[in-house]
């Protein structure tokens, strides 16, 4: 039996299936270019592992992964997606552009497929999530002869292959490191000045850290701890930090919001306690984050007046993929999601950040 | 967006039949429907107690239904005149339970006359319930309640937004998505309610200055990508004026110097519409020469609004009836899935 606490996180690490079903329906309809074919490589591995997972079984994993697949998502689902993961991968390819040599630190990246994107020589990628999340993920790489090449992964090891009892997928070892690419399983909120993770993780080099949907699911206390640790382990090399999380906005919306996530058993921690795009920025502020910046996925997408973070063509293309008529619908969940960007006291900034259109920006 | 951009659907793309683009033929040896037998009343209200309590009928019954409906909406016109007192209601989109509230707050039909203004399907998980008791109850009580054709009532959305897999999934075959849709080209697409108010589901049209031009089109077909029946289902009200681009990739939107010009022409008093998402489930536009009315309570489960309907009585003062989601007794939502979120 799991304990409340173990339940809890049984339900977090759930949400990055989520994540990985609404990429995989948006990468079907066409919204990706090029198409990504590594998404449906990380589904294959979940629908074979998940199985020997903590709280799982055979039958429950199954049943789990009908769910978040069988039913046919709607465009609003596809295009929010679209907007979250391009805005995002826009920053990390301006980055990667201003600095050459740098390093992408991803927390909680759980099944995305952005690593295998970026990671080069130059780019160094690290993803920190969960052993089982991690472990899933290093069983996808090491199953594949072309994630195997993409990560320089020179090992003879063919794990994976014969995993197919509880027991062997437990001994599994979750890290995988390579000269460039990095997969940790760890739990962030047990992160501290003094964590072993910290020795995979250089500190010369200029850093984009990456938390898409993870610092909501811990508390206020464990966000600032998370952050701290971060700012400082840096210290005069800059950190660069993207956060993407759902606000309330202490509406209507927001309230049923919550109220459907707690039906699924998902917490989330900051929704109340930094409930708008304000408040966001705000705490980033007293975290002495300077070139803070924020702004929301309706805006981005051009759903306000801002204007969208893509060019005409773009959203001429996406808009063409999928019959909308989800309108109000589309402004109300895509503003209660924001894009937040700071970065620690180094003597570098990232200059790339201000080509975008912010909602609101501080010091 | 481009509607004309082929929706690729599994099951359907290759069947000839369900691509059907409309055009059935009115029967142009009668002039108004045959009047109801003992016995079709006494099926249509063993009809309706069933689906009262949200349950589907038979994929027989159901097209039995719909040819009854045939026979009564061939006969209605483009712009079908309505009598007050009249409660006019907007979206509903399968929430079957919410109609009920819907119901019970403005009174049980027949003895309240209503007009309904599309958009019956998608999205909810009742939509065969809901559309099917409310063809039920036009065709036991035609001239109490009316209902109009939304831009959902079609067979393409339908295949994107819920209710082609809802047919699929309650009767093992997309025939009674067929006879549903086949039957959506007969409603009717506007309404004037004693002449003084337009309803209709989404908005204006460039290409319609006045209500006789709306007399003139065939509407006894699938919802067209443009022109002016698409724009009459699809257009939204602006703060912008004149007509602009609509962000839905169909239709128009229209400011409020168009309402005024069209009111004038008309002899309006209001257009009454749907079709869009308002959080107080009622929104007034354009100096109240427009309502936009919606009645799906926390659309899709999702959204949190309220949702109202617009009771218009014999002296022609409105009032409105705000109302939350239904407590849903029937309704297990313990296993209801969560609506789908970025996480």
């Amino acid at each position: 039996m799991l304990s409340p606490n173990q339940k809890k996180d049984k339900v977090i690490r759930s949400t990055d299936l989520d994540a990985l079903a609404c990429r995989l329906s948006c990468a079907q309809q066409g919204y990706f270019l090029p198409m990504d074919n590594n998404i449906s490589k990380l589904v294959a591995s979940y629908s074979k592992y998940l199985q020997f997972c903590e709280g799982y079984t055979n039958l429950s994993a199954s049943r789990t992964f009908r769910m978040a697949f069988n039913d046919r998502k709607f465009p609003i689902i596809n295009r929010g997606t679209y907007l979250r993961t391009q805005s995002i991968s826009q920053i990390v390819e301006e980055f990667i552009k201003e600095f050459g040599t740098c390093q992408i630190l991803s927390l909680g990246g759980g099944s995305d497929t952005r690593c295998f994107k970026y990671v080069s020589p130059n780019v160094k990628y690290l993803e920190i999530d969960f052993p089982e999340t991690a472990k899933i993920k290093k069983l996808t790489i090491l199953g594949d002869n072309g994630l195997r090449a993409i990560v320089k992964y020179e090992g003879e090891e063919h794990i994976g292959l014969d995993v197919t009892t509880r027991d062997q997928f437990n001994d599994i070892e979750p890290d995988l490191h390579t000269s460039n690419y990095h997969i940790i399983g760890y739990d962030l909120r047990k992160l501290t000045h003094s964590s072993e993770v910290l020795q995979f993780v250089d500190s010369s080099l200029p850093t984009l850290v990456l938390s898409e949907c993870v610092l909501c699911y811990a508390s206020p206390q464990e966000n600032e701890n998370i952050i701290n640790i971060w700012s400082n382990y840096f210290g005069s090399t800059l950190m660069s930090l993207i956060v993407y999380d759902p606000i309330s906005l202490k509406d209507a919306f927001g309230a049923q919001m919550a109220d459907n996530l707690q039906r699924r058993g998902i917490n989330l921690l900051t929704f109340n306690a930094f409930a708008t795009v304000e408040s966001k920025l705000e705490f980033f502020h007293q975290l002495g984050l300077k070139n803070s910046k924020v702004t929301d996925i309706s805006s981005v997408g051009g759903y306000e007046s801002t204007g969208a973070w893509f060019d005409e063509e773009e959203v001429k293309r996406i808009s063409k993929l999928e019959i909308i008529d989800e309108v109000e619908e589309i402004k109300l969940l895509f503003s209660h999601y924001c894009l937040l960007y700071g970065e620690n006291q180094s003597s570098r900034s990232f200059r790339a950040i201000n080509n975008w259109r912010w909602k609101l920006e501080s010091d | 967006m481009d509607l004309d951009t082929d929706v690729p659907m599994e099951d359907v793309s290759d069947d000839h039949s369900e691509t059907y683009q409309g055009g059935a033929k009115i029967d142009a040896s009668k002039s108004k429907p045959s009047e109801l037998t003992g016995d079709s009343v006494n099926q249509l209200d063993q009809w309706i107690e069933k689906l009262a309590n949200c349950e589907p009928l038979s994929e027989q019954d159901v097209k039995r239904l719909c040819d009854m409906a045939v026979d009564v909406l061939q006969f209605e016109e483009n712009v079908q005149p309505v009598q007050v007192p009249v409660t006019i209601c907007g979206d509903v989109h399968g929430q079957f339970h919410d109609l009920m509230e819907l119901f019970k707050i403005g009174g049980p039909c027949p003895d309240t006359n209503y007009l309904f203004m599309g958009d019956y399907v998608d999205r909810g998980y009742y939509s065969v319930e809901t559309v099917s008791f409310l063809v039920c109850m036009k065709v036991r009580y035609p001239n109490r309640i009316t209902i109009l054709r939304g831009n959902h009532e079609s067979r393409q959305i339908t295949q994107v937004y819920g209710f082609y897999d809802e047919c699929l999934r309650k009767y093992g075959s997309a025939n009674v998505w067929k006879v549903f849709t086949d039957l959506f080209d007969y409603f009717p697409i506007t309404a004037l309610v004693d002449n003084k108010i337009f309803c209709l589901h989404g908005g204006l049209s460039p290409m319609i200055e006045t209500i006789d031009q709306v007399r003139e089109l065939n509407r006894i077909q699938e919802v067209p990508h443009e022109g002016p029946m698409c724009d009459l289902l699809w257009s939204d009200p602006d703060d912008r004026g004149g007509w602009g681009i609509s962000p839905r990739g169909a239709g128009f939107t229209f400011g409020q110097d168009i309402s005024e010009q069209f009111n004038h022409t008309n002899d309006l008093s209001l257009i009454a519409r749907a079709h869009q998402l308002v959080m107080e489930g009622y929104s007034w536009s354009h100096q109240q020469s427009v309502v936009t009315i919606f009645s799906a309570p926390n659309y899709c489960y999702r959204c949190g609004n309220q949702a109202a309907i617009m009771e218009v009585d014999e002296m022609h003062n409105r009032q409105f009836l705000q109302y939350d989601p239904s407590i849903r007794p029937g309704e297990p939502t313990v296993t209801r899935k969560t609506p789908d979120y970025f996480l």
